[in-house]
């Protein structure tokens, strides 16, 4: 692949979470789910569940208010970010969901979805980096 | 009414989520009511725009796009036999579409009536009400903020609930030109 880009946004012009419909995991209830294997973050987005490449993600936050009732925040990556250069020359005339924000009943439940969120971007990314030093 | 079908465990979804029920579908409309009782859904035939088929995960997905831009969307599993019953009494063949798995956060925003679609290369990511919107906020030179209505009836039986979708739309976007209000 191209070498000459870094880190996860190398991925945007090729990363791809599911090849077919079948491949979705099996609809739970409509909360957020990881699915690790296929590193896609599921939103259900009017009774949908819409996938997102990990990739895509710039960062997840979460916060708490004092009802007990949780907010989590995913922002993605769009062009003019820093090192996103390479996906606003490539796919201009898109336009970009840049931020995603769900209230939660269930505080436990959005823990865990930033906890594991962040840990698959982790490893995505350091596979990444390793490729694009390994292909240099 | 004798003609037309009857459905078990079609589940209608929307901003709250998906809440189970029955639907029927008969010459003179389709009607989907609750599990237990409580909320109806009627469409009149002749209030039916057009009608659309999306296979989503080991089931399929019906929406109905009425005159007035509401959405409808329902999930079923029989597809063939509803199909030609929708051509026979409607005059509607339903079109197909598709649902993005890509995973990408760029694409395409189509807006039809009251809805707003999310296109990742043609196909479909997702689809939302515009008269769920509480407030559209216009955010620095790029950026377009949708905000919901907070409502706690709707997602009784929704765990996380959906509040804002921001949509960035870059310089070189000219779909969207001069319309500063709407993304």
């Amino acid at each position: 692949g191209a070498a000459d880009n870094r880190g996860s946004a190398k991925l945007s012009g090729e990363l791809i979470a599911y090849k077919s419909v079948n491949d979705l995991p099996p609809p739970k209830d409509l909360m957020i789910q990881i699915d690790q294997k296929n590193e896609a973050i599921l939103l259900p987005i009017y009774g949908t569940m819409v996938p997102f490449h990990v990739a895509t993600l710039k960062s997840v936050s979460s916060q708490q208010d004092t009802n007990r009732t949780c907010y989590i925040r995913l922002i993605f990556n769009v062009p003019g970010t820093p090192f996103n250069d390479s996906t606003s020359s490539k796919f201009q005339g898109s336009i970009y969901v840049k931020e995603v924000s769900f209230r939660s009943r269930d505080p436990r439940h959005i823990s865990e979805v930033v906890q594991l969120i962040k840990t698959l971007r982790r490893q995505v990314t350091s596979r990444e980096s390793e490729r694009a030093e390994r292909a240099t | 009414m004798a003609d037309g079908h009857s459905f078990n465990s079609i589940s209608l979804g929307g901003r709250g989520g998906t809440n189970p029920g029955q639907l029927r579908v008969h010459s003179g409309g389709i009607l989907w009511k609750k599990l237990g009782g409580g909320k109806a859904v009627e469409v009149a035939k002749a209030n039916i725009a057009s009608l659309t088929w999306m296979k989503v995960p080991r089931t399929h997905q019906l929406g109905v796009q009425t005159k007035d831009g509401l959405k409808d969307i329902h999930h079923s599993y029989d597809i063939s036999s509803l199909t030609n019953f929708f051509q026979s009494s409607f005059a509607i063949t339903p079109e197909e579409k598709q649902l993005s798995i890509s995973g990408k956060n760029w694409g395409e925003v189509d807006l039809n009536g009251n809805t707003l679609a999310f296109l990742v290369g043609s196909k479909q990511a997702f689809e939302v009400s515009l008269a769920d919107v509480a407030q559209t906020q216009l955010q620095g030179k790029n950026d377009v903020l949708l905000e919901f209505h907070v409502d706690d009836t709707a997602g009784a039986n929704e765990k996380d609930s959906l509040m804002e979708i921001s949509f960035h739309i870059p310089n070189s976007n000219t779909q969207f030109v001069g319309d500063e209000s709407r993304p």
